[in-house]
């Protein structure tokens, strides 16, 4: 349903021209989870802004059904790995509730309020509806970002990183409930990191990178079941072939 | 801290009536704080300082919405582009570091000695501490914020009003603390050069005329009253409106 088709994309610094993006091909099925796994430098984060509408790429093109790409939309949510992406002035609950109320979505106040309640249960945030954002922990943050993001029932989930600053038990609990998440919606999402067992864990294909200019190296698939327990031999190859192919 | 405060301001009182009760200050240019106090009460008593202080805040207020409407449209013009941007820049560049009271002998000519002229004088010196500040709150918006407020679909007028305004909120406020600080000091300059206007004269008058009678107490009675109101915007009014807001919301002292 998303499709790219030879993007290509650099940055000018003064005299210099760095390229970015080399003719990247690819689709994403409806509802799979993809991840872009790749060192910093592979483009990775740039990729994700073309596909949301955020940046323009030099050549190709970015399609999401028949459509083509051209500005932010409501339909494809991007969570960014900043804390900050909550709106300090607004109570968590305001927080989720404003998108919604901005797209005119759900009638009235009330339902729109509901409904976010409901979303906040599911990342168990209910108890903090009343807190301002600075009032959170960085998990806790990410946690109503996703709460945000989804009570929009946006088909397209644009995740950049979103677990990558937090502690490994934080990251691991948030893996899980986004997957749960994922199971419930039945949303898109593609999932940018560096971590390579954040990519098995989540993905149902995984996009290796390569480095600047960023390009596709290879596409994995992973079709292991779920929930995954990465300790398994499997798993285990899966990481080391993933590994070799980061660290040429 | 605001315990400290009163405990300094205390001392200082204390200090200034040891002074004056020495015997080596003349009461005539050195009055005690019982004369003081006898001033302030007699003259707001007779209704002449406090219908002066209310004729000066109303033009204070008149002169800081103006102010603030200009600034806001040209903040948002300098938001329209780089040719409009350079111009607002540009504007401020020649127009901010001109004191208000320069200007009096040319608004004197222009607009007469009359209430609009003092005005003038106030929006002048509330336009442009406020625009710079406002443009550095837009300035200092994160980028992040923008972002999200397109990906939920604000645009135009809308994203400015929901994400950049109240992100500038910190500068905003300080942006007006220091217009208000500004405006008062015109306006007293001010209306103790034009002289009377209107019939009334407004705080500054006041002060000048009781020199003329001689009437220290009643000079430094006025001089209190400007303290007070001024203590009164700053700890209180601004004070609360930061509490409800920037520090409420974490986003004090960036």
């Amino acid at each position: 349903m998303i499709e790219l088709k030879e993007v290509n994309k650099s940055f000018k610094r003064d005299q210099d021209t760095l390229k970015v993006l080399e003719n990247i091909s690819f689709t994403v099925e409806k509802g799979e989870i993809l991840c872009i796994l790749g060192a910093s430098g592979s483009g990775k984060s740039t990729l994700l802004r073309l596909m949301g509408g955020f940046d323009f790429c030099d050549s190709g093109s970015i399609s999401i059904g028949s459509e083509a790409v051209v500005s932010p939309s409501p339909d494809s949510i991007l969570i960014f790995q900043d804390f900050n992406q909550l709106l300090p002035w607004k109570t968590v609950l305001q927080n989720v509730i404003y998108p919604m109320k901005v797209n005119k979505k759900y009638g009235s106040e009330q339902q729109r309020r509901d409904r976010a309640m409901e979303y906040l249960e599911m990342v168990q945030l209910a108890d903090f509806y009343n807190a301002y954002p600075h009032q959170l922990s960085g998990g806790m943050k990410q946690r109503a970002a996703i709460a945000r993001a989804l009570a929009l029932e946006p088909s397209i989930l644009l995740m950049d990183e979103p677990f990558g600053s937090l502690d490994a038990l934080t990251r691991q609990s948030l893996q899980e409930l986004l997957l749960q998440i994922w199971k419930r919606a039945g949303v898109t999402i593609i999932f940018v990191t560096h971590d390579i067992q954040e990519a098995i864990i989540l993905a149902d294909r995984i996009i290796v990178m390569d480095n600047k200019p960023g390009r596709i190296k290879d596409i994995v698939q992973n079709s292991f079941d779920r929930p995954r327990d990465i300790s398994g031999g499997d798993y285990l190859e899966l990481y080391h072939r993933l590994y070799s192919m980061l660290s040429v | 801290m605001k315990n400290k405060k009163l405990i300094w301001i205390l001392l200082l009182l204390a200090l200034w009536q040891a002074v004056a009760l020495s015997g080596r200050v003349s009461p005539l240019t050195f009055p005690s704080l019982g004369m003081i106090l006898k001033a302030l009460v007699s003259s707001i008593m007779a209704g002449e300082l406090l219908s002066q202080t209310v004729f000066s805040l109303v033009i204070i207020l008149e002169g800081l919405l103006i102010g603030t409407l200009l600034a806001l449209v040209l903040a948002i013009v300098s938001r329209t582009g780089d040719t409009m941007n350079s111009f607002v820049d540009t504007l401020i560049t020649l127009a901010h570091p001109l004191p208000g009271i320069a200007l009096l002998p040319i608004i004197i000519l222009w607009l007469g000695t009359g209430r609009s002229a003092i005005v003038f004088i106030i929006v002048h010196s509330v336009l442009w501490p406020l625009l710079l500040n406002i443009i550095a709150g837009f300035k200092a918006t994160p980028k992040l914020y923008s972002d999200v407020g397109r990906n939920i679909g604000l645009r135009g007028i809308k994203l400015f009003y929901d994400i950049y305004m109240p992100s500038s909120l910190p500068y905003l406020i300080s942006g007006f603390k220091i217009a208000w600080a500004r405006s008062w000091r015109a306006l007293i300059s001010a209306e103790m050069v034009f002289g009377a206007v209107g019939g009334k004269g407004g705080l500054g008058w006041y002060i000048f005329k009781q020199r003329v009678f001689m009437d220290t107490a009643g000079m430094f009675a006025a001089l209190l009253l400007i303290m007070l109101i001024g203590i009164l915007i700053e700890e209180v009014f601004f004070n609360k409106i930061e509490k409800q807001t920037i520090r409420r919301w974490g986003m004090a002292e960036k």
